[in-house]
């Protein structure tokens, strides 16, 4: 049988918005890295990082740890806004 | 029979050995158990099975001879394939997660309150799954045909016998824990010609810091040879196309129901965030080295090869012109085999790579065991995915809904069976290269799927008639424009046939929003459902206000 208590729909909306900014904010980091840099490739070949022009860097290895460092951060930090909020996960309250 | 052939063989069959052993180990009993493993994978291992369904025969055997051949241009693909799951993982997982459906096609049923929707997504998931498994079981028969030297059809047929025995006997979670060891034995497989070839070119085993090196060295050789430069952006496609296809990558890969369907295998949404990162990092090892690949390969071929006695060329080059995949033809008849002499298939570069840079018979063996493994798991995922859209999502939820758990099983192995063999049969004949038919089964993704399901998500308003509108205009707007680029040379911006996603994407979206205004609102009910979608799993919404679960027995549940 479900127990539920009632919380303020401000604090459950205050979770929700503050998720959906976060992950606005990951995503225009993660669209600047890929189509951004992509659109301005000849302007951005001028430079060089890692032994490569910047815009073939970008395509070849820096969007994608920027990928998987975004994912890796939301994770974090959605468990700490869990905390935050009093919720975790698969413990014991 | 030599001691290459032995060694190959040797090493598929006890790669093998291992998964089957493991499905067997794992042997499925209840149709909860089949679909979804019981809910109980560890974010970790569910993220290592999710890069085994990810990195199907495209990614293994055809994408670094892809970066190689198209330069810059080839990156598209580095990107797409992984950018979708910050797609993915952002605005899809946890929510389809805390919705608690089985499949892709159930989600949309339930969420528009419309059984049209639900037929028309499990058919999409079928063509989409289906496309895709052609290009895994024709990669299978390429690996097996050249391997015992028959022709790729009895190749094709040996793929097609394994993995539908596998799929109906051990279900999803004989799968997951299989596709964990496939994940090892793939990753292994391609890791260890890279780290070797980074050691012979530079002296640094760290191929992904050495390489930067020879990209410059092969700038150089390209200006002297006066080809076009390999990091120049754009000069195998436009720079829309580059970012069309993208797209498509992308929002396909958000919107496969084979790989959704791994976020409903997790316990949490929390745990469907972290597997979506560990996928991604798992992942991300293959993409973040097959560039590496690609410009050691072709520097190999651009000194070591070209240039060479045609006279006296290395033994490799024997079988692979067999095959009719290299040509290395003296045009000029000076006797020396120029770069421009020779062609090279992309879909081989993977697979011939460890011969060219002579790494010896057993890595020789390891890429063999490591492209099946890729070509079979995911064609193991698609087949779980076609077999729940038949007996779930059609069988249980239109034609018998009075079927108990062992007619359901029985129909989804059936389903197995029968589309494995049917892709077979396509397989031993495709309709295209490997690369291409999977495009094609992202862009139909991207057309259907993609706008459904975040629309579905994070737009409450939309509605049954505007989602079964739009998933119709996308499918055909994505179809035609692949036929239509395919064969009758038509392009929009210098957009091919594999960004078609872009075009059916947005002209799904755009009557889903359309249709749904100016249709009824949905019911307050589904509404309330969406905005449940909004907050963390111990969070209810109900009349407008927020409960929050506190039961001891909730808790277990959540462990």
């Amino acid at each position: 049988m479900k127990l539920l208590k009632k919380i303020d729909k401000k604090d459950a909306d205050a979770y929700f918005r503050i998720r959906t900014t976060l992950v606005a904010i990951y995503l225009l980091i993660g669209f600047i890295a890929s189509f951004g840099v992509v659109f301005f490739a000849e302007e951005l070949s001028g430079f060089s990082v890692n032994g490569f022009p910047f815009h073939y860097f970008m395509g070849a290895q820096g969007a994608v740890l920027i990928f998987i460092l975004l994912l890796f951060i939301n994770a974090i930090t959605n468990d700490h806004i869990d905390k935050k909020f009093g919720l975790d996960q698969g413990k014991k309250k | 029979m030599d001691t290459q052939f032995l060694v190959s063989v040797g090493l598929i069959l006890i790669t093998f050995g291992l998964y089957i052993g493991i499905a067997f180990y794992n042997l499925a009993r209840k149709t909860s158990d089949f679909y979804v493993a019981g809910r109980n994978v560890p974010a970790i291992f569910n993220g290592m099975a999710i890069g085994a369904d990810w990195m199907s025969a495209a990614s293994f055997i055809g994408l670094a001879g892809t970066v190689m051949l198209l330069g810059y241009d080839g990156l598209a693909y580095i990107m797409g394939w992984t950018g979708g799951y910050l797609l993915l993982t952002f605005l899809l997982a946890p929510q389809l997660r805390k919705s608690g459906r089985y499949t892709v096609p159930e989600f949309i049923g339930d969420r528009y309150k419309s059984s049209t929707a639900r037929l028309i997504a499990a058919v999409a998931t079928i063509i989409i799954s289906f496309t895709y498994s052609i290009g895994q079981l024709s990669g299978s028969g390429v690996v097996i045909g050249r391997l015992l030297e028959v022709d790729t059809a009895i190749g094709t047929m040996i793929g097609v016998a394994l993995i539908a025995f596998y799929s109906a006997v051990g279900g999803m979670k004989g799968i997951t824990w299989t596709q964990v060891a496939q994940y090892i034995v793939l990753i292994t497989a391609y890791l260890v010609p890279v780290i070797f070839m980074s050691l012979q070119l530079t002296s640094n085993p760290i191929p992904w810091l050495s390489y930067g090196q020879i990209v410059s060295e092969l700038q150089v050789l390209d200006v002297q040879l006066g080809i076009s430069e390999y990091v120049v952006p754009f000069t195998e496609a436009t720079r829309w196309q580059f970012l069309a296809l993208m797209f498509t990558l992308m929002a396909g890969t958000a919107g496969l129901p084979h790989v959704i369907v791994r976020f409903y295998t997790v316990p949490t949404m929390k745990a469907a965030r972290w597997s979506g990162a560990w996928a991604l990092l798992f992942i991300g090892l293959l993409y973040l080295s097959a560039p590496a690949y690609a410009a050691f390969s072709r520097f190999i071929l651009m000194t070591q090869v070209a240039g060479s006695s045609i006279a006296d060329l290395p033994a490799w080059t024997t079988s692979w012109v067999n095959t009719g995949q290299l040509s290395v033809a003296d045009q000029n008849g000076d006797g020396i085999l120029q770069w421009a002499e020779l062609v090279i298939s992309r879909d081989i570069v993977v697979m011939a790579t460890p011969e060219i840079a002579n790494l010896g018979i057993f890595v020789v063996g390891l890429m063999a065991a490591g492209a099946m493994a890729a070509a079979l798991s995911t064609a193991g995922g698609l087949m779980i995915a076609i077999s729940a859209s038949i007996s779930q999502d059609i069988y249980y939820r239109s034609i018998n809904p009075k079927a108990t758990d062992r007619q359901r099983l029985l129909v989804g192995r059936w389903s197995i069976i029968i589309a494995t063999v049917a892709a077979g049969i396509v397989a031993l004949d495709p309709p295209g290269a490997i690369t291409q038919i999977v495009a094609w089964a992202f862009a139909l993704a991207s057309g259907t799927f993609f706008p459904a399901l975040i629309l579905g998500v994070w737009w409450k308003r939309a509605n049954g008639p505007g989602v079964i509108a739009g998933m119709l205009v996308g499918l055909t707007v994505t179809l035609i424009y692949i036929f239509a680029a395919q064969y009758g040379g038509f392009t929009l911006f210098g957009i091919i046939d594999t960004g078609a996603g872009v075009f059916g994407a947005a002209s799904a979206i755009i009557t889903i929003i359309v249709v749904s205004l100016a249709t009824k609102p949905p019911s307050k009910e589904t509404q309330e459902e969406v905005m449940d979608l909004r907050y963390p799993e111990e969070m209810v919404y109900r009349d407008g206000e927020v409960w929050l679960k506190e039961s001891p027995e909730d808790t277990k549940v959540h462990k």
